[in-house]
């Protein structure tokens, strides 16, 4: 339990009806870098709120440290958050906003010069006391959030999509800015984001979120490589996300195709979902493919060549470094490894519950 | 040519705006009385507007009134603008519907439900009814003004006050309230401007003594325009547009523009010179108006802070007593006199019914007496604290009994005839009867009463019927003799009658005795009679409502009333008959001591009536009569 620094039981969330979270659990650990990562309205936000006390669960509790703390008021707890909207202060100085939280808790003067200093070298804004929110850039104005935050040395650190309003290069440069101050500061971040590739790049444990539930909580790679339900697979990367039917152990039928793979405990002759990468099917020559198909568009993505191959009445998304002109007739090939079997599942609702850890 | 003809257009609309408030200012420095002439420049009416003891309280209640108002209104309106935000949006177009009611409202109605609530609630009418009905109207100003600026700040600036510790309160304070400043600022100027602009609500809901300047420019305005006037509505006017010229300055929304633009000048000029900038322009300069303007108010106003119990509250009709009266009973008794004036006593009844208002004396005339002794609106009156009743003279007594038998209730106060006032050189023949009314050679010559009782008396005295005749066959006849004599009337006026035919506009009229003797002294052909088959006689006389709260007050003020040199004094002053022996004595002028208009013999008197209260019915009855003349 020790290393449970918060733990969510059973939290159920509606606004007017609507359920937004319904019988979550979740706990996050110790120096940990997690992200809840969800399309738009599947609950993250609201967790991550919960978290921060600015909203109360309907149901469940929440614990920190073992402590509950789920009616306990924002300001009294040990975390800071970091806003999407940067949240700054725009009738006080860099400083002062920086200041704002020591000095409610009685610092003195010397110690908040200290750590102002401190804060923006760490966040790379050495010298920017004395300027005014409104003139620094959103990046800036994000840095500044967080050197607001941190200064307080909250045992968790909560951030709501920090990077989203800011362009692809500024955040891609934040990402590393945030990994960075993660390492130096050993603290744990709970991180809220609709961007995929965001989560894979940052996080220790993703989890994945829909409609509510949780689909999947894992490490980026097992996220990645091992999709539990077609969501998590369309959401996390391109994939190709096929009706099949198991024959049996070890041995799946894809389009009419009996394809080798290393999945058991399907049983035999039931109808599965197969996921495969679009950079695992390798492009063959015909004879060579366990299926052949006819290339239908291609497209220069910069690191690869992105195909869309017809074959078995199927259009197979494949990533090569190697292009194959359309209109060419090739072979699809895919490694046992890299077939992903996924149970189907029964419903729209058991789709959107069906994973538990 | 377009755009000529578009600043053309716009000049006209301008002029058309603008020019009686012009006409107004222009006049406010007209040296002649006279609204026609131009006698020069002078600031003198000013000057005099600045020595009126009256105006001045009144500006300093204004004041008061408006800055109490507009700063409560302001903190309440701001709490719930607050609350409303928090709310779903459904519930809160809800209630900004319910708040912008009252905006949208008739402000007639809403000075009558607030006066009808306050009257139901027992809350006497005063200050503090002025004071929550202010409040009131002003509410959705404020929160009109503070809910878009409460829209656009960021509940996340709020959220990350909270989220480094701040409590709830200081959040607010640092967070949020810096953003809806200018909102709850230009809300409460707004407020600010409405209280001092306000008439209609404040004259429902004021009492007695408490005037704003609005209500007191009302008042004065009933007893004609004075040039002082013209300045304290250019002075008010001015005040107005400077008000709402600040309010429309105060920049109405935040945007990123704006923020650049403060945060660059932050960092160019530092704290101190964004505060002159913004603060000291934009809030403390209106702020700093607000605080002289009720402070000058202030200084001149107060003169008349006295207590509760040193008072007696007084009910007259308009121009019913000498003023210096009141100053000397202030002056001998050291209790202070709240005045207030009525104009019919129609008016002054459901005033006194409603208990809204609890009046110490009131003047009202006989058949009113006997309503409100009827409807147990009156106290006995203790003759053993007032031995100055034995100037009364006991004829009036006697009279009086016809309205309040056994002289419980009432002391005489003026009393005289109704008759016909006719120029001599326009009327050769002598008048002995009514029937003169009705000659044809007088058409367009002849003023009425337009009132009900008056007229009907004048129907009913030519038939020689009772003037409180209830019988509906004596009344349909007296109904069409008037009816008769319509298309010789010039008009049916009240107090016109005295005006015109001093201006020799009329041959005859119907007229008061009182106001006889006065357009005697001012145009000698006139002269008065009251015909051989009667008329009314009427008396005012004092009375203290059962609800009177300062009765001993009331008392001392009677009999001070009826001391001989005091009723002289109200004699000189009002010209109406004096029921006061002792003081007819003391007149020095013999032939207005033994005038026949003011001091008939008793002979005449026995021929006349006094009006008696006739029920509900017979009201009736008389108003649909009285209808159909009118409408003939």
């Amino acid at each position: 339990m020790k290393d449970k620094l918060i733990d969510l039981v059973n939290i159920s969330k509606s606004y007017d009806g609507v359920t937004i979270l319904d019988e979550m659990n979740l706990y996050i650990r110790e120096n940990e870098f997690l992200t809840l990562l969800g399309p738009s309205g599947c609950g993250k936000t609201t967790t991550l709120r919960i978290m921060g006390g600015f909203e109360n669960p309907d149901h469940g509790r929440v614990f920190f440290n073992g402590n509950d703390i789920t009616d306990l008021p924002p300001n009294k707890r040990q975390l800071n958050t970091v806003f999407q909207k940067y949240a700054l202060f725009p009738h006080m100085s860099i400083a002062e906003n920086i200041a704002f939280g020591l000095k409610i808790k009685g610092k003195t003067q010397a110690y908040i010069n200290d750590k102002i200093k401190y804060a923006l070298k760490l966040v790379n804004l050495d010298g920017y006391e004395n300027r005014y929110p409104g003139i620094l850039s959103g990046g800036q104005q994000q840095r500044i959030a967080i050197a607001r935050a941190i200064v307080n040395e909250p045992k968790v650190l909560l951030l709501d999509e920090p990077l989203g309003a800011l362009d692809l290069k500024l955040r891609q440069s934040m990402q590393y800015e945030l990994m960075r101050l993660k390492e130096e500061l050993g603290i744990t971040f709970v991180y809220v984001t609709h961007d995929q590739e965001e989560a894979l790049t940052m996080s220790d444990t993703i989890v994945v979120m829909n409609q509510g539930y949780i689909q999947q909580i894992g490490t980026p790679e097992s996220i990645y490589n091992e999709p539990q339900n077609a969501f998590v697979a369309d959401f996390i990367g391109d994939s190709n996300i096929i009706d099949a039917i198991m024959i049996r152990d070890k041995q799946v039928k894809i389009l009419g195709v009996p394809f080798d793979c290393v999945d058991v405990g399907f049983g035999s002759n039931k109808p599965v979902d197969v996921v495969i990468r679009p950079e695992d099917v390798e492009l063959v020559k015909p004879k060579n493919g366990q299926i052949t198909g006819r290339v239908t568009s291609l497209i220069f993505k910069g690191v690869h060549y992105e195909m869309d191959v017809e074959a078995n009445g199927y259009s197979w998304l494949v990533h090569s470094t190697r292009a194959a002109q359309v209109g060419a007739e090739v072979g699809l090939y895919v490694e046992p490894e890299n077939i992903q079997i996924m149970k189907k599942p029964e419903s729209e609702d058991e789709e959107a519950t069906a994973v538990e850890e | 040519m377009k755009k000529l003809l578009k600043r053309i257009y716009m000049a006209l609309i301008v002029v058309l705006l603008y020019a009686p408030i012009l006409t107004l200012v222009v006049l406010s420095f007209n040296s002649s009385k006279s609204r026609a002439k131009w006698g020069g420049f002078t600031t003198k009416w000013y000057a005099s507007l600045f020595d009126s003891q009256e105006i001045m309280g009144a500006l300093y209640t204004t004041l008061i009134i408006s800055l109490l108002a507009a700063l409560l209104a302001t903190v309440i309106g701001t709490l719930g603008a607050l609350g409303m935000q928090h709310m779903r949006s459904k519930t809160r177009s809800a209630f900004m519907g319910v708040t912008n009611i009252p905006m949208l409202n008739s402000e007639i109605v809403m000075g009558v439900s607030l006066m009808l609530l306050f009257i139901m609630g027992r809350v006497s009418l005063g200050f503090g009814t002025i004071l929550i009905a202010h409040i009131t109207f002003n509410i959705p100003y404020v929160i009109l003004s503070v809910m878009p600026k409460l829209k656009q700040t960021s509940r996340y600036t709020y959220e990350a006050a909270l989220d480094l510790g701040a409590t709830p309160f200081y959040a607010f304070r640092k967070t949020i309230l810096p953003d809806i400043m200018p909102g709850i600022f230009s809300g409460f100027l707004l407020a600010f401007t409405m209280s001092l602009d306000d008439f209609v609500v404040t004259y429902f809901t004021k009492g007695p003594g408490v005037d704003t300047l609005s209500t007191k420019i009302y008042s004065e305005v009933r007893k004609g325009i004075k040039p002082e006037i013209y300045a304290l509505s250019t002075l008010m006017f001015l005040t107005v547009l400077i008000l709402l010229m600040l309010i429309n300055l105060t920049p109405s929304k935040i945007d990123e523009k704006e923020l650049i633009k403060d945060a660059k000048f932050l960092e160019k000029y530092g704290r101190k010179r964004l505060f002159t900038k913004r603060i000291v322009m934009g809030r403390l300069l209106p702020g700093m108006l607000v605080l002289v303007l009720t402070i000058g108010g202030v200084y001149y106003g107060s003169g008349g802070s006295f207590t509760e119990d040193k008072t007696v509250v007084v009910y007259n009709w308009g121009e019913y007593i000498d003023p210096e009266v009141l100053e000397m009973f202030e002056e001998e008794t050291g209790i202070h006199v709240i005045y207030e004036e009525f104009e019919t006593n129609e008016i002054m009844y459901p005033k006194i019914k409603a208990g809204a208002v609890s009046y110490d004396v009131v003047c009202p005339s006989d058949y009113m007496i006997r309503k409100m002794i009827d409807n147990d609106l009156l106290q006995p009156i203790n003759f053993d604290h007032i031995p100055n009743i034995s100037n009364i003279g006991k004829q009036y007594m006697e009279t009086s009994e016809q309205f309040d038998p056994g002289n419980q209730y009432s002391i005489p106060y003026c009393w005289g005839t109704v008759g016909i006032l006719y120029n001599k050189t326009m009327v050769d023949e002598p008048i002995t009867s009514w029937k003169i009314l009705w000659e044809s050679k007088y058409k367009d010559n002849i003023l009425m009463q337009d009132s009900v009782r008056d007229a009907f008396m004048v129907g009913l005295k030519y038939q020689g019927y009772s003037l409180n005749s209830t019988n509906i066959q004596e009344l349909q006849e007296a109904e069409q003799l008037l009816e008769n004599q319509k298309p010789l009337v010039q008009a049916y006026v009240v107090d016109q009658v005295r005006d015109k035919m001093i201006g020799n506009e009329a041959a005859l009229g119907v007229i008061y005795s009182g106001e006889a003797i006065y357009t005697q002294k001012e145009n000698p052909d006139l002269e008065y009679v009251v015909p051989d088959e009667g008329s009314n006689v009427w008396i005012d006389s004092w009375v203290i409502p059962k609800d009177a709260k300062h009765v001993k007050n009331a008392e001392l003020f009677l009999n001070f009333l009826c001391r001989p040199d005091i009723a002289l004094m109200n004699f000189d002053y009002i010209t109406y008959s004096t029921p006061n022996e002792a003081a007819r004595e003391l007149i020095e002028d013999p032939e207005i001591r033994n005038s026949q208009i003011a001091f008939p013999d008793e002979s005449i008197l026995e021929r006349c009536e006094t009006y008696s209260y006739l029920g509900p019915e017979a009201e009736e009855i008389y108003s649909q009569l009285w209808n159909q003349v009118k409408g003939s």
